[in-house]
C-alpha cells in the first residue's frame, strides 16, 4: 500500500516557471527512496508539501490515503507527529541541550515527563549522542547537530523520516556516519526520503532514485544511481 | 506547568526592562481604577445619603394657622415628589432654638415661642426636583420664607459627577496603555524567538502548545500589578480609616454621614482589581498572538 503518494502536482511561486510540474510518484511503507536533481530542481518544495508547509498549486499530495491539502489546520500537528524531517541546516533550538531538543518534540505532543525521560535517552542512543545530552548546539560539530536533528525527528516514532539535503553542510566522514544512522532506522521500519544532490551517497546506498530536473521526474529506478 | 513558570523567568530575564515597565504601567493603571472606584463609590454613596438629607424648610407667617399648615401638610403629603413632611409647630421651634443656644442665656432671655415661626421640613425624593418644590411653595399664601441648602448638595453633586468622568476617561486611557505594553512585550518575545516557535510548528506544536507560555506570561504581569495595585488601595484606604478599621468595621468612612463597610468593600475591591488584571492579561495577549504569531 502506497504510504506516499504526489498525483499530478504542480507548484508555482507567483509568476515564476513552476518548482514542480505535474510530478507523479508513490513511495510505499518501509522503502528508502532518494529524491535527487541538481539545486533548485524542487526537491525542498517537494518536501514543504509532505508536511504542508506550503500547499500545491495543483494535484493532490496523499500521505496514508488522505489528502495532506484538506487536513484542517488543527490537525497539522498530528500530521508533522507522523513525518519526522531533518532539515539541512539543523534547526535545533541553540537555547537548550542535547537533551531538551530532542524532548520538545515530544512536549510539544504533551507526552509526560516519565515518557521522555525513556524515550529521549533511547533516539539519542540510537544517534550515537547519548554521551553528549548536557551540551548545548554551539558545543557540537556539524555531524553532530545532524545526528541531533535525526533524533528529535525520530523521538515521537514517525511513519515516515525525511532528510532535505542532510549532508550539505557536514564533512564526507560525518557524512558516512550519517547514512549509517538512516540505514539502521531503515531497517527498523521507518519509511525514509531523502532529499540530495551528493551523487556519493546515492550511488553507494543503491536504493530507490527519484530524480527530477527543472520540477518534472526524469526517472524512478530501484537500486539507481544518481545519473541513472 | 513548571515548564510555563521557567518560559517566563526566561522572558523575563531576556526582557527585563520591558517587563518592568510593562507591570510598573499596568500597577499604575490598576491603581488609578482602584483610586476612582473608590472614589466614585464613596461620593456618590455621600451624594445620595446627601439627597436623602435635603430637606426644604417652609417658614409661615404668624397669622397662617396651625390648622392651614396642617392642611398644607396633608396635600404635600400626597406629592409624588416628596418623600417626607415634618410639621415644626412655634412650640417646637423655640425648643430647637434653646437646644441650640442653650450657652448664651442672654439671647435666651429675649426669645419666646410668638415670634419664632411655625414651619414645615420637606424632604424630596430627588434632589433635581428641589428648586422645582421651593418656586411652588413661595407662591403659596401665608408663606413667609423658603429655605433649603441648594448649593452645598448641587456642588457636591457636581464634584461627584466630576469624579465620576474624570475617573472613568483616566481608567479608559490607562488601560488602553496597558493593553497597548501587553501587546509590544508579546511582540518582542514573539520576535526574539522567531525560528524558536518556527522550529516548534515544524516538529508538531499545536497552535495552543506555542500561545499558552504568551498567555501565560500576559496574565502573570496582569495578576501581579492588579494585586499590587491592591495592596496599594489597601494602604491609603485603610490610612483614611485609621486604627479605627481593626476595632470597628464598620467604619464610618469619607463624610462623616456615610457609612461604608470597609472590610465588605475591599473584598469587592480585590475581586474587580484582580479580575480585570486577568482579563486586560488573557485579552491583551490572545490580540498580540492572534496578530504577530502567523500560523
Amino acid at each position: 500500500m502506497s504510504q506516499i503518494e504526489f498525483k499530478n502536482v504542480s507548484k508555482k511561486y507567483g509568476q515564476d516557471s513552476a518548482a514542480l510540474d505535474e510530478v507523479s510518484f508513490s513511495i510505499n511503507d518501509g522503502e528508502f527512496v532518494f529524491i535527487v536533481g541538481p539545486s533548485g530542481a524542487g526537491k525542498s518544495t517537494l518536501v514543504k508539501l509532505l508536511i504542508r508547509e506550503i500547499l500545491p498549486s495543483s494535484g493532490v499530495v496523499l500521505f496514508n490515503d488522505g489528502d495532506v491539502g484538506l487536513i484542517p489546520q488543527i490537525d497539522l500537528p498530528s500530521l508533522r507527529r507522523k513525518i519526522g524531517v531533518v532539515f539541512q541546516d539543523f534547526k535545533v533550538l541553540k537555547s537548550k541541550n542535547v537533551f531538551e531538543n530532542v524532548a520538545i518534540a515530544l512536549e510539544v505532543a504533551d507526552s509526560s515527563d516519565e515518557a521522555i525521560n525513556n524515550v529521549v535517552p533511547n533516539v539519542l542512543g540510537l544517534v550515537g549522542l547519548n554521551d553528549k545530552i548536557e551540551r548545548f548546539p554551539s558545543q557540537l560539530s556539524g555531524g553532530e547537530l545532524q545526528r541531533l536533528s535525526i533524533a528529535r525527528a525520530l523521538a515521537h516514532e514517525p511513519d515516515v523520516l525525511i532528510a532535505d539535503e542532510p549532508t550539505g553542510m557536514i564533512d564526507p566522514g560525518s557524512s558516512a556516519e550519517f547514512m549509517q544512522v538512516l540505514d539502521k532506522i531503515n531497517s527498523l521500519g521507518t519509511t525514509v526520503l531523502m532529499a540530495t544532490h551528493d551523487f556519493s551517497i546515492v550511488d553507494r546506498m543503491k536504493k530507490r532514485v527519484i530524480r527530477i530536473e527543472n520540477g518534472k521526474v526524469i526517472s524512478d529506478k530501484n537500486g539507481g544511481k544518481y545519473n541513472g | 506547568m513548571d515548564k510555563l513558570w521557567k518560559n517566563l523567568l526566561i522572558s523575563i530575564k531576556r526582557e527585563k526592562f520591558l517587563s518592568l515597565s510593562t507591570l510598573i504601567i499596568m500597577t499604575i493603571t490598576f491603581t488609578v481604577l482602584g483610586f476612582f472606584l473608590s472614589l466614585i463609590v464613596f461620593s456618590q454613596t455621600a451624594v445620595k445619603y446627601l439627597e436623602n438629607q435635603a430637606q426644604i424648610t417652609i417658614f409661615f407667617k404668624d397669622d397662617f394657622s396651625e390648622k392651614n399648615i396642617l392642611s398644607l401638610k396633608g396635600k404635600f403629603e400626597k406629592d409624588e415628589k416628596i418623600s417626607n413632611v415634618n410639621y415644626v409647630s412655634k412650640e417646637q421651634a423655640l425648643k430647637i432654638f434653646i437646644d441650640l443656644n442653650k450657652n448664651e442665656p442672654i439671647l435666651l432671655e429675649s426669645i419666646s415661642a410668638n415670634i419664632l415661626p411655625a414651619s414645615l421640613e420637606i424632604r424630596a425624593k430627588r434632589l433635581s426636583s428641589l428648586s422645582a418644590l421651593a418656586v411652588e411653595f413661595e407662591k403659596i399664601d401665608g408663606v413667609e420664607d423658603v429655605r433649603y441648602f441648594k448649593d452645598v448638595i448641587e456642588n457636591f453633586r457636581f464634584w461627584s459627577n466630576l469624579y465620576y468622568l474624570v475617573g472613568l476617561g483616566l481608567v479608559l486611557i490607562f488601560s488602553t496603555i496597558s493593553f497597548s505594553v501587553v501587546i509590544a512585550l508579546i511582540r518582542m518575545t514573539i520576535n526574539s524567538k522567531g525560528e524558536e516557535l518556527e522550529i516548534l510548528k515544524l516538529v508538531g506544536a499545536t497552535d495552543a502548545y506555542v500561545k499558552r507560555p504568551f498567555i501565560f506570561q500576559a496574565v502573570f504581569f496582569g495578576l501581579v500589578s492588579s494585586i499590587l495595585s491592591f495592596i496599594i488601595s489597601i494602604a491609603w484606604i485603610l490610612s483614611l480609616v485609621g486604627s479605627k478599621f481593626f476595632g470597628d468595621v464598620k467604619t464610618v468612612f469619607v463624610l462623616s454621614v456615610v457609612e461604608v463597610n470597609i472590610f465588605v468593600y475591599l473584598v469587592i475591591l480585590g475581586v474587580v482589581l484582580v479580575l480585570s488584571g486577568f482579563l486586560l492579561g488573557y485579552f491583551g495577549s490572545l490580540t498580540a498572538v492572534k496578530k504577530y504569531l502567523k500560523f
